[in-house]
């Protein structure tokens, strides 16, 4: 939301519902912090029997009110929904937000994870610098000692101006401390993280235009109103008279066209800077002698020299073994062979010769191109398996951390020749659904990211199911699974290159906090391996089958047939036999769909290995299928969408016929 | 539930809010993570009944 829609937002009167919702006139206790770092069962510690439970005005989030059950009953406890940043992005961020901004409090409780001291402790120095009256509760302090962490409070109390306390709500340890503390303190003295250059004078002149309101400090309003924050503009800017806004309008505006980056990213990586400065003076973990192998192996993820072979042996046994290998050519064997091609397959055909006598609506369900005998077949006997494995060697992936650290090692590929960096995070969801990942574009800044991203999705990255087939169609090849992927590697950073340099604008920087690395578990995996193939069936089956229909009314009508010969030519020319025409037409369905033809094919002896690896080359790079070229056509435009499109047909083909004449001048067996 | 890529943790209400204008409608069955983007297909109706059975057994 743009700075001016939220002025008029605020000129409407549509934003401030609510000041204190309990009336119960007593000071108030604010527990905040991340979910999940033990925000509830403190408060239950704190409060006695009576606690309300309410949603936040105009929303679904609850907040839960009791009063203290410590301290002569003299307060009102309020756990906050979780909140990651006072730079809100969720429904549950923005509540809390609220609260501190409009229920000024005796004590703000920032409880953390103190495992995780270090992820966290950027929100602290945010409370801080807004001048709230915060304690920093390191709670699961037993989980710490036991891991051998130490975290000397005293000194990290005297590094941030307040007070530190270390507990562990589920006992109740350090509860009587806390409630002294909590007696005692003051607003905070508003340590500030230095954000320096353009981002530092950019607050300051923000935060001269505003006057002081309610418990948050200017300081903390400008940066907020920088980074378009919507938690409640009114407070923020604290007037509602209207050439004031718009003078402020005008402050934040210019501030932010100097920026570089977002400033959500220099802010970011400002206060990271701090909280290591602070930590690294508090903060002792175990010994050198004892070894961190989570740590050192997630560096090793990241880092250009080691990641990428680590990425290469991931895509060896994780996607060509056990995918290729084992699901496209063990698990595809037995199901096309046996399942379908004894058993279903001529069971279907007879059955639909001894009850439907007409030739034309037998081949609907049965024969080369029916929807048992073809439609259903491809989805179960072909992707099915492969599309299996694929999602459990992803899924054991995802539940280990390992994705954001690919990221970050592409990034940093990435920036280093040149590419956009933050497009990285679409690029490498591109790889589960090119159609999702389109949409995600749309969280990257710039026009020209947008774009680019766009682009390089439709064009050089093959979605889960595709990449699935492609990897089973090549297994029996290793050679020409190393020319595909060398060559469309290739086209990727020269396209990506390409467009980097045509399309004008600024490169983006991209971070984000890592999740811990973790050993997969095993209920997790056979969870999400089979929320997805669920979810997969439920989108591909109906398409599938769709595409069957479609295929026998363009034979009925003759259009068919016409188009395949009028394709015939092209894949000719490229030097694939006539039957691969299909399979490319196929691919206007699916992309995986055009790959399954292709397997059949394969299987059929029709193809060699250059052939192969040339036929894979011009399908990964070929059309978007109709799901993705929709999403494009939603966030790009008909124009862009009808531009981007033919000029990926032209360029697959053109890269297939360069690829097939270099191999086959190469005189290449593959 | 918790994001697989960031993980962030998120609710339903949040993941539909960060869905609103795609040109899927949302009928992908897709839970959008509002921090960083990245979807993960919603929990079939079995995977739910079985945790809420355990989650009844534990308590």
């Amino acid at each position: 939301m743009s700075v001016g829609t939220l002025l008029r937002k605020i000129i409407g009167g549509e934003c401030c519902e609510n000041q204190n919702h309990t009336g119960t006139g007593l000071p108030k206790v604010l527990i905040v912090g991340s979910p999940n770092v033990g925000k509830s069962v403190l408060f239950n510690r704190l409060t006695g029997r009576y606690v309300t439970v309410s949603n936040y005005p105009g929303t679904t989030v609850e907040v839960s009110r009791g009063r203290s059950k410590v301290l002569e009953g003299r307060f009102e406890v309020v756990d906050t929904p979780g909140m990651y940043s006072l730079s809100a992005i969720t429904d549950e961020e923005r509540v809390a937000c609220r609260l501190l901004l409009n229920e000024p409090a005796q004590a703000v409780l920032h409880v953390i994870d103190a495992k995780n001291i270090e992820r966290m402790l950027g929100v602290t120095l945010q409370l801080i610098e807004a001048g709230l009256p915060v304690i920093l509760v390191l709670n699961m302090a037993d989980e710490v000692r036991r891991l051998g962490i130490r975290i000397d409070t005293r000194r990290l109390g005297e590094l941030l101006h307040i007070p530190v306390v270390e507990t562990v709500a589920t006992t109740g340890e350090g509860i009587g401390e806390l409630a002294v503390e909590i007696g005692e303190v003051q607003p905070a003295a508003g340590q500030k993280v230095d954000y320096s250059g353009e981002l530092e004078q950019a607050i300051t002149e923000v935060a001269e235009q505003l006057d002081e309101a309610g418990g948050i400090s200017r300081r903390t309003r400008a940066l907020l109103l920088l980074q378009e924050d919507s938690s409640d503009i009114e407070k923020l800017i604290g007037t509602q008279d209207a050439i004031r806004t718009e003078a402020v309008r005008a402050v934040v505006s210019a501030g932010r066209g100097r920026l570089e980056h977002s400033p959500h990213y220099y802010a970011t990586l400002a206060t990271k800077r701090e909280a290591d400065r602070i930590l690294s003076r508090a903060l002792s973990l175990p010994a050198p002698g004892m070894p961190n192998f989570r740590e050192k192996l997630s560096r090793l993820c990241m880092h250009p020299l080691t990641g990428i072979p680590l990425l290469l042996l991931v895509l060896y046994f994780g996607l060509y073994k056990f995918v290729g290998e084992f699901g496209a050519g063990t698990v595809v064997g037995f199901l096309e062979d046996t399942v379908f091609g004894k058993g279903i397959n001529p069971w279907v055909n007879r059955a639909a010769e001894a009850v439907i006598p007409w030739q034309t609506l037998r081949e609907l369900f049965a024969g080369q191109y029916g929807i048992i005998t073809l439609g259903v077949r491809y989805a179960v006997a072909i992707i099915l398996p492969i599309v299996g494995t694929f999602f459990v060697a992803f899924s054991i992936l995802e539940d280990s951390g390992y994705l954001p650290r690919l990221a970050m090692l592409i990034d940093r590929v990435f920036k280093k020749i040149g590419l956009n960096g933050r497009a990285v995070i679409p690029i490498v969801l591109g790889f589960g659904c090119d159609t999702m990942a389109t949409m995600v574009t749309r969280t990257l800044e710039t026009r020209r990211e947008r774009v680019i991203a766009s682009f390089l999705l439709a064009l050089a990255i093959p979605c889960s199911a595709q990449l699935g087939v492609i990897l089973g169609l090549l297994a029996g090849h290793p050679y020409a699974l190393l020319v595909w992927a060398g060559a469309v590697a290739t086209i990727f950073l020269l396209a990506g290159l390409l467009a980097a340099r045509l399309l004008p604008g600024r490169g983006p920087s991209f971070y984000m906090e890592l999740p811990p690395l973790r050993l997969p578990k095993l209920t997790n995996v056979a969870v999400k391996t089979y929320t997805r193939i669920v979810w997969y069936f439920r989108e591909v089956l109906p398409l599938f089958i769709l595409a069957s229909v479609f295929i026998w009314v363009g034979r009925v009508t003759g259009i068919f047939d016409l188009l395949v010969r009028g394709l015939e030519p092209v894949v000719n020319l490229i030097g694939l036999p006539d039957g691969a025409a299909v399979a490319f037409l196929f691919g206007f369905f699916r992309r995986d769909y055009g790959a399954a033809g292709l397997y059949d094919l394969q299987k059929a002896g029709a193809l060699s290995g250059v052939q192969l690896a040339v036929a894979a080359i011009t399908l990964t790079l070929f059309l978007p299928c109709i799901a993705q070229f929709l999403m494009m056509k939603k966030e790009r435009g008909w124009k862009l969408t009808l531009l981007t499109s033919t000029g990926i047909l032209v360029l697959a083909f053109v890269v297939g016929f360069v690829a097939n004449a270099i191999l086959n001048g190469l005189g290449a067996q593959l | 539930m918790r994001c697989n890529f960031c993980g962030k943790t998120f609710d339903e209400e949040s993941s539909r809010k960060a869905c609103q204008r795609c040109a899927v409608f949302g009928g992908c069955k897709m839970l959008k993570c509002p921090h960083c983007g990245y979807e993960v297909p919603a929990e079939p109706g079995l995977i739910k009944w079985l945790k809420r059975k355990l989650k009844e057994n534990n308590d």
